[in-house]
């Protein structure tokens, strides 16, 4: 009696080892592999292209550069097709021949993108990635507790008035790029001795530190357990959104830029395919409902004319030309990366 | 015969197949990687060198092994303190409902342990339910900050692992001889001499399996500090993460973890001396 | 002790772990995306949760998974400690040793070290890397327990059976397995709650064609937890109610 459960559960432990190796040598022509960042791309514009094209999309997603890089470091020939990487990781991974050169002509829908947020030093000609959403790092604060007259630059930060008050982001690269534009050095520098500075800046805010963000930002302001800090502009407008009192300051000493883009790493093994893809998403109405979903700035002008008044106009997603000039774009540090994670963790300890 | 002794061979093989690739080699890996330098575009370069090590030792270093040896010291005694009368009531009810109720002790671990911490996240929130319980029954007037504390990636912490320590403590317990313990009263020991001098000899072995079982992952659960503890403390699990993933640098991390094994090992082998064969069968 | 303290006491425990599970069912009906605020009732969650094929497929994925994992941990675990506890054999106390170290290490580790493994194999992740370190992960935990039971067992039936002609592996298919049973499925149950609940591991190994459960949450939690998995979640948990108390049951009835 036993003995035949026993057979039946290797039987079916068989049947499902089968399938799942059927699974694994599908036809693959008709199938692309997307690792894109968790909450980027609503799952209606999959299944929208997957009805128009009979293309069957395998979508999964990471939630830091650094493991989007690890993994496609450790196996180049993972499959992926289509990534997302941020402006400082194209840079990294396009000088280390990771990725795939673009061939432009392939994509007439480029046409609408933003000029402003093209040919930037990360990729000065877009051979390796075009942006797919793009955002801005400022100060977030909620009205009910400070005037927001009273907040203008990140040095602010710093007043006593802050005491275990402060949202930071969890990276190092934001926290620095906060303190170094307090100091007045770029977020992009490789000088030893201006991120010690930064440091010693970072050292003398950490009474102030309440927490480092783990979870998303605009939850944490929404319920009230934070009150300022700083913050995506996509999270502060979905902050905003919910409680009109939380407000997005862009800090006179600069707010910091980031751009994530499409781009195609080598070895992809779909490649007719994520030309189809990368059109397709840039499409006016299919950028807007990626970046409506998303709730970060798009960088395409024609899907920005396209949505309703209050994304549109709304100061925080997409800021005007002036303070546009203001802002500075994250670049790859290279080696200099070891010195501000050192420091970070330096930091953390002390906190 | 021959089945017998083709059976023998062939199942040992496989044993031996798969551990041997797919856990003695990944750690020599590591053990390997320890002693290369990292890399500018791979992650390691293959040169020899010690400066991994060199900084393992450096006070950075030492204070976070130090930092959560003692979070997971504190978590480690809290859940004994709370597990031991649980246990033992648990262990000595007369009713045959006892694997039911021991049972109902896992269940809430079948659910995603993220989910629950953050579960934890919203009940310790400045404007959640127990804050304003506390504030509607006039006990506070101002919402207490426990979010974001040690405190709560202690509460994090006691609550993932404390039926870690409840199983190997009601199982010692449960075959604990109610006639020892009669017999000490009939000799004329009061409550206190009884758990002190019987009671709590005989269920030694499942307190040390209890705190083996709660201390070794206390050290490296990275998710319930950072979400309950707002990210703030460095801890040993954050840290190999960070080295692995933000500063690249897998030299560093495989040290690290290299560390934490034989710190790891040494609790196993302090724990191996205090106790006999037959009581880490009991662990078992 | 009076009675009374007892119980409360007992009670409270129970209250503490079961409060969080409750505040996850309780936030699957919240009307907000992003706040863990109240914010009034809703049906909708569990409406989406049905809308949404994605999320499904990662659940199946993770069942899958988990079932699979769970099983061939079952058995070679059962294999591994048969062997250890029978046999006499020069490599016995390296295998011990192994195994030990296989507990100890801590899951970081084990997931870091599996990725440097496929990397140097060239081996592209996906299901099989998530199976292998699955199964490894569970490995030791199943012989751990069926060790536990095999030290009870009285050697002398196999003995009698061997006397009566029948080989090892009739020997082991036929009387070990079925009296290892109880310690076989326990070793099962855990492997599988390990492998639905593993983050760290999963983390390191896993690859595009191929999400799962875990995963996804801990992607989710940084993006602020969607009610939407508070419903599959709760779902999930009534569901392992009912299987319990279904063979809590069928065990009793069968008394």
């Amino acid at each position: 009696m036993r003995n035949r459960h026993l057979k039946s559960l290797l039987n079916v432990l068989i049947v499902s080892l089968l399938f799942l190796s059927n699974i694994s040598f599908a036809d693959n022509s008709k199938v692309l592999n997307v690792y894109n960042w968790t909450g980027y791309m609503p799952e209606k514009v999959i299944q929208l292209f997957e009805k128009k094209t009979g293309i069957t999309i395998h979508y999964s997603t990471f939630t830091s550069n650094e493991i989007l890089y690890a993994k496609l470091k450790t196996s180049p020939n993972s499959g992926y097709d289509l990534i997302v990487p941020s402006a400082d990781f194209v840079d990294k991974m396009r000088r280390q021949g990771m990725l795939l050169r673009i061939d432009h002509k392939k994509i007439p829908n480029l046409k609408y993108l933003n000029p402003d947020l093209l040919n930037k030093p990360f990729d000065p000609h877009n051979h390796y990635s075009i942006p797919y959403l793009w955002g801005t790092t400022g100060i977030i604060v909620n009205t009910r507790y400070y005037s927001k007259n009273s907040i203008t630059s990140w040095k602010q930060l710093w007043q006593h008035r802050f005491r275990n008050k402060l949202l930071l982001l969890n990276s190092a690269q934001p926290v620095f790029g906060m303190a170094l534009h307090a100091l007045g050095y770029s977020i992009n520098t490789r000088n030893p001795k201006q991120i010690k500075e930064a440091y010693e800046k970072l050292l003398k805010l950490i009474p102030n530190i309440k927490l480092y963000d783990s979870a998303a930002t605009q939850t944490f302001f929404m319920d009230g357990d934070a009150v300022i800090g700083m913050s995506f502009n996509g999270d502060a407008f979905l902050a905003h959104q919910g409680n009109p009192k939380i407000v997005y300051i862009y800090p006179k000493d600069r707010a910091l830029g980031w751009i994530d883009n499409l781009a195609i790493p080598k070895n992809a093994p779909h490649l007719k395919n994520v030309y189809t893809f990368i059109n397709f998403l840039l499409q006016p109405k299919i950028a807007k409902m990626i970046s409506m979903a998303a709730g970060y700035s798009s960088p395409n002008l024609a899907a920005i004319k396209l949505m309703p008044k209050n994304y549109r106009d709304s100061n925080i997603l997409n800021p005007s030309a002036k303070i546009l000039r203001n802002i500075e774009f994250e670049a790859d540090v290279g080696k200099a990366n070891i010195l501000y994670q050192k420091y970070f963790e330096m930091l953390k300890l002390q906190g | 015969m021959k089945t017998n002794i083709l059976f023998r061979r062939i199942s040992i093989n496989i044993i031996w197949l798969w551990i041997g690739l797919f856990s003695l080699l990944p750690l020599l890996l590591v053990f390997v990687t320890s002693f290369l330098s990292q890399g500018t575009n791979q992650f390691i370069s293959y040169h020899f060198s010690l400066h991994s090590y060199a900084q393992l030792f450096s006070p950075l270093f030492l204070e976070v092994f130090a930092r959560s040896l003692c979070f997971a010291i504190v978590t480690t005694l809290c859940c004994l303190v709370i597990a031991y009368p649980f246990a033992f009531i648990l262990a000595r009810l007369k009713t045959n409902l006892k694997p039911l109720l021991l049972l109902l002790v896992i269940i809430p671990f079948w659910t995603s342990s993220l989910l629950r911490s953050y579960a934890v996240v919203i009940l310790l929130e400045a404007n959640g339910p127990l804050n304003s319980l506390l504030i509607h029954w006039h006990i506070i007037d101002k919402p207490l900050q426990l979010l974001y504390t040690n405190f709560a990636v202690v509460i994090g912490l006691v609550y993932s692992l404390l039926p870690f320590m409840i199983m190997p403590l009601y199982a010692n317990i449960e075959k604990l001889d109610q006639r020892l313990i009669d017999a000490a009263r009939d000799l004329g020991a009061n409550q206190s001499t009884v758990f002190a001098k019987v009671v709590l000899p005989l269920t030694m072995p499942g307190i040390l399996s209890g705190i083996l079982l709660v201390l070794l992952p206390a050290m490296t659960m990275f998710y319930i500090p950072d979400l309950l503890g707002g990210a703030k403390s460095l801890l040993l699990g954050n840290l190999i993460k960070m080295q692995y993933l933000a500063a690249r640098n897998w030299p560093m991390g495989s040290a690290v973890s290299i560390g934490l094994t034989v710190l790891m090992g040494g609790i196993l082998l302090i724990y191996w001396r205090f106790t006999s064969r037959r009581d880490r069968q009991a662990l078992v | 002790m009076s009675r009374l303290f007892k119980s409360s006491y007992i009670l409270l425990i129970y209250c503490f772990f079961y409060l969080p599970i409750a505040i996850l069912m309780i936030y699957s009906f919240n009307n907000s995306t992003y706040s863990s605020l109240w914010h009034g009732f809703t049906w909708h969650w569990y409406v989406a949760l049905f809308h949404d094929p994605s999320l499904l497929t990662i659940l199946g994925h993770s069942l899958l998974l988990a079932f699979v994992a769970a099983s061939c941990a079952a058995l070679l675990g059962s294999l591994c400690a048969v062997i250890l506890n029978y046999y006499k054999f020069k490599s016995k106390t390296t295998l011990y040793t192994s195994i030990f170290i296989l507990i100890i290490l801590p899951d970081l580790v084990m997931g870091i070290s599996l990725l440097m493994l496929f990397y140097i194999l060239h081996i592209a992740l996906g299901f099989w890397t998530l199976l292998i370190a699955h199964i490894t992960l569970c490995l030791p935990f199943v012989i751990v327990t069926v060790l536990g039971r095999l030290s009870d067992f009285d050697r002398n039936i196999f003995e009698a059976a061997k006397d009566l002609g029948a080989s090892d592996m009739i020997i082991f298919l036929r009387i070990l397995l079925p009296m290892l049973l109880p310690a076989i499925i326990a070793g099962w149950l855990l492997s599988f709650t390990l492998s639905l609940d593993d983050v760290i591991i999963s983390f390191f190994v896993s690859g595009p064609s191929y999400q799962i459960l875990p995963l996804y949450i801990y992607s989710m939690v940084r993006l602020g937890v969607n009610p939407e998995i508070n419903a599959l979640c709760s779902l999930m948990f009534i569901a392992t109610l009912f299987i319990v108390a279904g063979s809590q049951l069928l065990l009793t009835k069968r008394r």
